[in-house]
């Protein structure tokens, strides 16, 4: 599955500026925030993933009409 | 046979000491687990690669019958010199978390993982870090989260961040709290240029942030964290990959100032009196060639590779200042050296700690040789931290039998600029009075002066 993280970089921000809370009571296990972090970033990479599928589409929709007319006009387009 | 006190806390199997032989038992949790991993080959091949600590497995006749209610009874040796994170210098974390993540990254491309990141189980044997706890590997199941990454941020990439970030040392906050440093408090000595880097902002940042949030709103956290949506392999990857190379490029921000950094080149010796030094220290190691010699005050590592030369198997070199011990680091994995040097302030070692007060423990537990070398170091107990002298040449000999301690006379220039803006209090610290003491429970074997303003080593052997 596709990820990059420079995508993530504007949503986690997003989402960090939005979930911020002053700390009460630490006798939780702080370990639940790193799994929220990651439930973040594994959401964040199935977005960017569908995002980047229909992005594929529309780029291979004009990268052929380009191909198409490129191998009519250039034979040595391969090299 | 008696449980290691260190190793309560994960039920899939318990650590026994016999000798020079480690026992880690496989109880019933651990037994699919285990087997899935052992079947596929990964533990041969992590030991192989040189991730994990070589180690058999028993049968049912050859493991200890006390044994007899684990599945399965794994033995390895016992590692030379057990130490703890909050005793490494800065490389000597950073090779450990690069150890960590390398192994992890080994085992999500063969479809396993590591369940926890505790920078405990790594271990060093001179410079060279070794995974030692076989029961964290686990198989990896499409969806996995990165269970250890709260783990490894507070006990590796934190610390780390401490001192490259603030040119803070670790030893100190990380041997107060065991379980190393929280995001939560690490983002607060942070400033707001720290938090626009974007690494920090995710790592330390987020996670406070999201910390903070499950310690303010439990319930609605709790439920979220419940509906997990799977980690995609590639995003999970991706996470260990960018620490790789974050931590990769730390260095300390503090790295030029040292109190003993420059010793080697602004010390009070003139040449033929360094010579003259090294001479004495690598005739002592070749006379008695001990398997474990311990240097106090080891500086950046000179007269601790002396000492291998001389034929010491292995040394344990121990000093104060973070840079020097940061240098002798670099100078031993440079050069593969099993030399291995730690943090200590002699004046407060590390104590038996952790859960009952035996999870972790003290220098003294754990700081016995064969050898002890204590070069140009006693004063600084005596007069910089006005330890009586009996006591600290009696701390100094219980480390081994036989030694090497250097008497520094008040009228030489380093011990003049520690009583300069100080009352001289310490009418005992004679050289007559220091031969009077050591005499007392050991034999003075020989005596050289190593310097004109009449600095002379001691060369001891216990009388008992």
């Amino acid at each position: 599955m596709f990820i990059s993280l420079s995508n993530l970089k504007f949503l986690v921000f997003t989402v960090g500026i939005i979930s911020y809370a002053s700390p009460v009571f630490a006798y939780l296990d702080p370990g639940t925030g790193s799994m929220l972090l990651q439930g973040l970033i594994a959401g964040i990479a199935v977005f960017t993933s569908v995002i980047s599928l229909y992005w594929q589409k529309v780029k291979s929709f004009f990268v052929k009409e380009k191909f198409d007319t490129d191998t009519d006009t250039d034979t040595d387009s391969d090299t | 046979m008696n449980q290691k006190p260190g190793s309560f806390r994960d039920p899939f199997g318990y650590i026994f000491e016999q000798n020079d032989f480690i026992f880690r038992t496989i109880l019933s949790p651990a037994k699919k687990q285990y087997e899935e991993i052992r079947d596929e080959g990964l533990i041969q091949e992590s030991v192989e690669q040189g991730f994990l600590i070589e180690s058999e497995e028993l049968t049912s006749s050859t493991a200890p019958a006390e044994l007899n209610e684990a599945e399965y009874v794994i033995k390895h040796k016992k590692i030379p010199f057990i130490s703890y994170p909050y005793e490494w210098s800065f490389y000597q974390l950073k090779t450990a978390a690069l150890h960590h993540l390398k192994f992890e990254l080994f085992l999500l491309d063969r479809g396993a993982l590591l369940r926890d990141a505790s920078a405990y189980n790594i271990q060093f044997i001179g410079t060279k870090p070794i995974f030692i706890d076989l029961l964290s590997i686990a198989p990896y199941k499409e969806g996995d989260y990165w269970l250890g990454h709260r783990q490894f941020c507070e006990q590796f990439l934190n610390p780390l961040l401490l001192r490259s970030l603030k040119g803070i040392t670790h030893f100190s906050w990380y041997r107060g709290n065991l379980e190393g440093i929280s995001a939560i408090d690490l983002y607060k000595v942070m400033s707001l240029k720290d938090k626009l880097s974007w690494k920090l902002f995710l790592h330390v940042y987020m996670q406070a942030r999201l910390n903070s949030s499950v310690i303010s709103k439990p319930d609605e956290a709790e439920a979220k964290a419940k509906v997990r949506k799977p980690l995609p392999k590639s995003a999970y990857k991706a996470l260990v990959n960018q620490l790789y190379s974050w931590i990769e490029k730390l260095e300390p921000k503090d790295k030029s100032k040292t109190v003993w950094g420059d010793y080697a080149k602004h010390n009070t010796y003139l040449d033929d009196e360094v010579k003259e030094k090294h001479e004495v220290i690598f005739n002592f190691s070749n006379q008695h060639k001990p398997t474990k010699l311990i240097d106090l005050g080891c500086n950046s590592g000179d007269y601790s590779i002396t000492a291998l030369q001389g034929g010491a198997a292995s040394v344990i070199g121990y000093d104060f200042d973070s840079n020097a011990i940061d240098i002798a680091f670099k100078r031993s994995r440079a050069q593969q050296l099993p030399f291995l040097p730690l943090h200590l302030d002699a004046a407060n070692p590390s104590p038996n700690q952790g859960w009952m007060q035996t999870e972790r423990q003290g220098f003294k537990e754990r700081a016995k040789a064969d050898a002890v070398i204590a070069l140009a170091f006693i004063h600084h107990l005596a007069i910089g931290k006005n330890i009586p002298l009996n006591q600290a040449i009696q701390w100094i000999t219980d480390i081994a039998p036989s030694g090497l301690i250097e008497f520094v006379p008040k009228d030489d220039e380093t011990v003049c600029h520690m009583l300069s803006l100080r009352e001289d209090i310490f009418i005992d610290y004679t050289e007559e009075n220091f031969i009077k003491i050591l005499s007392q429970k050991n034999k003075i074997l020989r005596k050289t002066q190593v310097s004109l303003s009449g600095r002379k080593i001691f060369e001891f052997s216990r009388i008992y």
